[in-house]
């Protein structure tokens, strides 16, 4: 018989980029010697732009010192993936999870990511796909609507999905995003007829989606203040 | 690249020898190909200890699970690596994954065409995409990983338990 399987999903609001990343660090360490169960963030960044390991910083396409005059940051991660740019209304999750206690890889686990996206979309009425040409991501025909970065240590995860909501797609203007030149970013909103509900709803519904694909059992809901949780 | 490793895969699921490999027999039940003569580590690393240096990679049960590799990090040589501790990532499908080290030592030579051929750990995870090699401080060690067998057993669990 299969053990039951929790995730415990704290709903943060939005969070300062750096002041998240510590909160994965302790969390993914905690996770590693089995101190806390299967954690989920979810939350949105104020405007920020994020590198990841390969540092590929050719696809910023402004000088850094403008980021701020547009009210945005930028940092360096250790996550896997390019360019982004993470900002108001736009969906984040953050997985803290040991790949190792349900047996996926890397490859499997971007791909579950993927039909997260994907089957959230079609809620909608959008019918989006992912591994465009093995480029990793969802895509609405040849528009990118979420992105994925991961980072696995020790078979614990961080970092993890973005989805458009409907972030201003003008901040994307200033990078390549995902290192890719040629295609668009898209959001929920352009996509769809639909009216969308608030925000605090569709990010429910990912979150929904996410551990129906994952398949736990259970999910135990927290609401958490991240100035709460700083040591 | 897919059907490269698709090919070899099932050549050694056929238990079919290479001419290539004269000191390993492959060893699988499954997919992914298992050599005797390594040893193998929990978060699938192999080591193979040839005199005073060893050499550590991941295995083709890790690079099948990873996908395309694109990009790998490595140390430099005269630096040291600690058992079960990261020395490495490589990244593949936008995830950047830790390699731990199965052994303690000094690290004597890194593989340099992996920055330019980042896949050979795909296409040859046992041969050209070796990482680095190392001199062992604590030979006992190897004495804690897995064999052949042991690993294949232990990929098999690990795969059929989800």
């Amino acid at each position: 018989m299969r053990i039951p399987r929790n995730l415990e999903v704290w709903r943060l609001g939005t969070v300062n980029y750096l002041k998240a990343l510590k909160l994965q660090e302790k969390l993914a360490s905690d996770r590693k010697i089995n101190k806390i169960t299967d954690t989920l963030l979810s939350l949105q960044h104020p405007p920020t732009y994020t590198l990841g390991k390969r540092r590929t910083d050719y696809n910023l396409l402004v000088p850094e010192s403008e980021l701020k005059n547009m009210g945005a940051e930028l940092h360096y991660t250790q996550r896997g993936g390019d360019i982004t740019f993470h900002g108001p209304h736009q969906a984040i999750l953050y997985p803290i999870i040991s790949l190792r206690d349900i047996g996926l890889g890397a490859r499997k686990y971007v791909e579950n990511l993927e039909s997260t996206m994907i089957e959230l979309s079609s809620l909608y009425g959008v019918k989006a796909h992912g591994q465009r040409k093995c480029e990793t991501g969802v895509w609405v025909g040849d528009r990118k609507i979420g992105a994925i970065g991961v980072r696995i240590s020790t078979g614990i995860t961080s970092h993890g999905l973005a989805f458009n909501i409907d972030p201003d797609l003008t901040f994307f203007k200033h990078i390549v995003p995902c290192g890719i030149a040629d295609k668009d970013v898209t959001s929920l909103r352009r996509e769809t007829d639909l009216v969308l509900p608030d925000d605090e709803v569709i990010q429910e519904q990912l979150v929904s989606c996410f551990a129906r694909l994952f398949g736990y059992n259970d999910i135990i809901w927290k609401d958490k203040n991240v100035i709460e949780i700083d040591d | 690249m897919a059907l490269r490793i698709w090919a070899s895969s099932t050549a050694n699921a056929l238990r079919l020898s290479s001419a290539t490999r004269p000191h390993f027999s492959p060893l699988s039940r499954c997919f992914s190909s298992v050599l005797d003569g390594l040893k193998y580590a929990n978060s699938h690393e192999w080591v193979k200890h040839e005199g005073p240096v060893a050499t550590i990679g991941i295995t083709d049960h890790a690079q099948d699970h990873l996908g395309e590799v694109v990009f790998v990090e490595l140390p430099e040589a005269g630096g040291t690596v600690t058992k079960a501790t990261g020395f490495g990532a490589v990244e593949s499908v936008k995830a950047t994954s830790d390699v731990n080290s199965p052994i303690s030592g000094e690290i004597v030579e890194v593989n340099s065409k992996l920055s330019q051929t980042p896949g050979l750990i795909n296409s040859s995870p046992y041969e050209d995409g070796w990482m680095i090699k190392v001199k062992p401080s604590n030979p006992s060690e190897l004495e804690s990983l897995m064999g052949a067998t042991q690993y294949t057993k232990f990929c098999e669990e690990e795969d059929a338990a989800h």
